[in-house]
């Protein structure tokens, strides 16, 4: 079950040999992830180098994130930017200085590129310029993040800002040999401001397993926490995770209760030994529900009511019943359909009043329901599902300042993963952007910062973990 | 204003006293804290002429506590033959340890509590107690605590193997959490607040004039009291100032603690030894004894910031917020005292109480909380020059900002200082009529 390339990778003198040999066998670079609790300063003296377009609008959200957030930013291309640092720099004793300053052989953890500005198809050309010499330079687990808006004003403004994608996607692919992730954020007009967080975690190590993704952040919610605390930002919530017993679930309520969260830890009755030695270790609450039960929904919402009320839920329960379609039978369809998909409908109507203002849902969904999967009719049938279901509900609780959000897991190593033939295992790794299957602990990071009160921004959205790949359970 | 409103009661300070600071290593060798606490202590009664019964209690502050006697000040006490019944307590808050016995032996006052109170701290880098490791001490306490036969003594052989990691360690002032030395932490603050070596060396250079100006002049007469040390030679005056130093031989001095840094032994201040005391009394005792009262502490301040970000940034929060308290502004103050643990250090928070950026982001003030006219500052020098007995220094300045004020005839002087831990603390001192 472990990986063999992995475990490889990590011992120098066998990656030498490897090397020596000159096998070609890319070995995959372990990636840096974080530990404990979110931290006041995670880019803690990180070098991130900052360019842009010309007419970008977001350097003072990208000044004021780096400054705060402890890194120390260097500034590439045109000087438009640099006003913008002077003051955060300063109050945070973190001046930003230009790229030359930075000695040649040094490596960086991150690069921003502010393409906001972006209008015109020759614009593009300022990537090449920015990227081409550092994308050698991204330091082991390094982040390249893109920032755009949504949409361009006319064709060729709308060109230049969808290119963005597919050197996103491309870049993202390049960089992962070296563990490094790329990213795009779109930033609707009128949301820069929501910008912050996101920056923060995706420039972060918890984003470790996300790549390749285009991200929107939007002002469609509203904002319930006008300062969103970066450490211990779940103090005194409330947070329901179904299927917690293991695997992403466990890690979940283990994250968010290290954030803060009081978590209910939920699962079916067969599984009480893990659920309530979870509980308990997390200072949680057990309840051992099976959800396709008639009376399931009625008994969370008991709990939740006599907890006070709920901040987040996690949709995580999920089953799998992997078969051809000629060879499914009806009762497999059923209860894949009705455990990921109408249990999630059911469980939320019940809890839905029960959410209080800033609340956070986030629904578990797949590669699988994006990309689709051979055998897995029903399963991506109920997961693409679950991805209709944040985008409807979103606007619903838009007013309330709840946003709702799925997040769809690529080759995460589970028992559900574990389960898979040799071969496709393999293959799910390896192709991914990353080379490696990720970790549970990386989907519940995800998870964590949706749950967080600074990720108002993004709502009705479905954020891959996946590697880079679009393969997997 | 001020802490007096409760009770109506002012504490006021009375006077001061302290011993000579010398190198640690040197002078003092064989005086531990207790013994220079008493050494001022007992100056600061003959001068006020004070006698056993009349002090109710000590306030004392120290940072390298003796383990066997950790409550220094009422050690002090008993060896000064007080009255028994003068109580004593003994707090630790880093640098800020002998502000803190000030500022509580005020709010005391000002309760209520007594009428005359000796606070000050005290500290011996000399007799800084070799520390043996937990393993060491966990696998020794069944010979020591219980009955020492053979196979006890077998057993805590066994457990002490390997025996590398059970020599005692060094004492060096690290941060607990971040294992940072206090000096790369000056140092990583130099960097990012881009102070200078030249402006450092200045800083220095004119802390070492100023202190060494201020003992030719006799300034210093009525605050230091000599000390004779168990050779029985008496140490009258500060032995760490030099008046000859200058920007251009401290230029010369290494960077010590990195490679291509700016905070040398020239710009840092020394580990010292030394104590200071200072008398304080409510303002009607004062006068009904016939004290002219000197000064009030309107106002104080400690806060904490991250030790992991900038570990001595304290005072430029301390600052604002007893300037706030005191419904005053940086512009009024006639003497701005800081404590100098690094020159890095004080250049980096006058950086950040004059820049509007970091009142913006970081006080959430509409402007900077104001420059400090280097006319106005450390006028008699600082830790640099005079040395830093950790505990003392806080007793030190409100001695020294306290006499200015009468000497000088000014109003009012701010005293900040930075601490260990991530600690600033700020106090506010106004001239009595």
């Amino acid at each position: 079950m472990s990986d063999v390339l992995l475990e490889i990778g990590r011992n120098a003198r066998a990656r030498a040999v490897v090397n020596a040999l000159g096998l070609p066998i890319p070995l995959p670079v372990p990636l840096r992830r974080a530990r404990g609790p979110w931290r006041e300063r995670p880019l803690a003296d990180a070098s991130v180098v900052v360019g842009a377009s010309a007419g970008a609008e977001l350097a003072p959200v990208i000044a004021e994130t780096l400054a705060a957030a402890g890194a120390n930013a260097y500034l590439t291309g045109s000087d438009s930017i640099a006003p913008a640092f002077v003051e955060p720099g300063e109050a945070y004793g973190r001046p930003a200085r230009a790229l030359a300053a930075l000695g040649e052989n040094e490596r960086v953890a991150g690069v921003v590129f502010d393409a906001t500005g972006l209008r015109d198809v020759a614009g593009l050309h300022a990537l090449y310029e920015t990227f081409h010499p550092l994308v050698s330079r991204l330091a082991r687990s390094g982040r390249v993040l893109v920032l755009g808006r949504p949409s361009g004003k006319g064709p060729a403004a709308a060109a230049a800002q969808a290119a963005l994608e597919g050197f996103v996607r491309s870049v993202a692919k390049e960089v992962g040999r070296g563990g490094a992730t790329a990213n795009l954020v779109r930033v609707e007009k009128g949301a820069e401001a929501r910008l912050g967080p996101v920056l923060r975690f995706l420039l972060s190590p918890r984003s470790a397993f996300v790549s390749a993704q285009p991200f929107v952040v939007d002002a469609r919610t509203k904002v319930s926490e006008e300062n969103p605390p970066f450490v211990r930002p779940l103090e005194k919530k409330v947070a329901v995770v179904t299927g917690a017993a293991r695997g992403i679930g466990a890690a979940t309520a283990r994250r968010l209760a290290e954030e803060g969260a009081h978590v209910v830890c939920l699962d079916r009755p067969g599984d009480d030994g893990p659920t309530s030695q979870l509980a308990r270790s997390i200072n949680g609450t057990a309840l051992l529900v099976d959800l396709g039960a008639d009376d399931a929904p009625a008994r969370i919402a008991d709990v939740v009511r006599s907890l006070g009320g709920l901040d987040v839920v996690v949709h995580n329960a999920g089953i799998t019943r992997d078969k051809t379609l000629g060879r499914m039978s009806e009762k497999q369809w059923d209860e894949v359909i009705s455990v990921n998909l109408g249990a999630v409908v059911r469980t939320h109507e019940a809890l839905e009043p029960l959410l209080r203002e800033g609340g956070r849902v986030v629904c578990l969904s797949s590669i699988a329901g994006i990309a689709g999967n051979v055998g897995q009719s029903a399963y991506a049938a109920s997961k693409a599902g679950i991805l209709g279901f944040v985008a409807g509900l979103c606007p619903i609780l838009a007013e309330r300042g709840i946003t709702v959000n799925a997040v769809a897991p690529g080759f995460i190593e589970t028992r559900l993963t574990a389960a898979i033939p040799v071969a496709v295992r393999e293959a799910g790794r390896r192709l991914a952007a990353l080379g490696q299957g990720g970790l549970p602990e990386d989907v519940a990071e995800v998870i964590t910062f949706l749950a967080s009160p600074g990720a108002a921004g993004i709502t009705g959205r479905t954020v891959r973990v996946c590697g880079g790949a679009l393969i997997g359970a | 204003m001020g802490m007096s409103g409760k009770t109506g009661r002012r504490a006021v300070v009375v006077d001061g006293l302290r011993t000579p600071f010398v190198k640690a290593f040197t002078d003092f060798t064989k005086l531990d804290t207790i013994a220079l606490g008493v050494a001022a202590t007992r100056g600061l009664l003959k001068k006020a002429n004070l006698g056993r019964r009349d002090v109710a209690s000590i306030v004392w502050g120290g940072v390298i506590l003796p383990g066997t006697a950790p409550n220094v000040g009422r050690e002090i006490a008993l060896d000064l033959g007080l009255d028994p019944a003068c109580e004593a307590m003994t707090v630790t808050r880093a640098c800020a340890s002998g502000l803190q016995a000030v500022t509580l032996a005020a709010a005391a006052i000002e309760r209520g509590e007594a009428d005359i109170v000796i606070a000050g701290g005290s500290d011996s880098t000399s007799n800084a107690e070799i520390k043996l490791p937990q393993k060491v001490v966990h696998a020794l306490a069944p010979v020591a605590l219980g009955k020492a036969d053979p196979k006890a003594i077998l057993g805590a052989v066994g457990k002490l193997a390997p025996f590398t990691d059970i020599l005692p360690t060094r004492p060096k002032i690290a941060e607990r959490t971040t294992g940072e030395v206090m000096g790369e932490a000056a140092e990583k603050m130099a960097r990012r607040n881009e102070i200078s070596r030249a402006a450092q060396d200045a800083f220095a250079a004119r802390s070492h004039h100023r202190a060494a100006a201020a003992m030719a002049s006799g300034r210093f007469d009525e605050e230091v009291t000599p000390v004779e040390t168990s050779e029985g030679k008496w140490v009258h005056a500060d032995g760490l100032v030099r008046a000859d130093t200058s920007e251009e031989k401290l230029s010369k001095l290494r960077p010590v603690f990195a490679k291509d840094g700016t905070v040398t032994a020239g710009n840092a201040s020394p580990l010292t030894d030394g104590a200071a005391a200072v008398l304080l009394m409510s303002e009607e005792k004062a006068r009904a004894l016939g004290f002219a009262p000197r000064a009030a502490l309107t106002s104080w301040a400690y806060v904490g910031v991250d030790p992991a970000d900038q570990l001595l940034m304290g005072p430029a929060l301390a600052i604002p917020k007893v300037l706030d308290r005191a419904g005053r502004t940086l512009a009024e103050i006639d003497l701005v005292d800081l404590h100098e643990a690094f020159a890095a250090q004080v250049l980096c928070v006058l950086k950040m109480l004059g820049s509007a950026a970091f009142a913006r982001e970081r006080l959430g003030k509409g402007e900077a909380v104001g420059e400090v006219d280097p006319a106005r500052l450390n006028v008699h020098g600082g830790s640099i020059a005079l040395g830093h007995p950790f505990g003392a220094t806080g007793a030190r300045m409100v001695t020294t900002m306290a006499n200015e004020l009468v000497r000088s005839d000014k109003r009012t002087a701010l005293l900040g200082i930075c601490a260990a831990g991530g600690l600033g603390a700020a106090a506010l001192l106004e001239r009595i009529d």
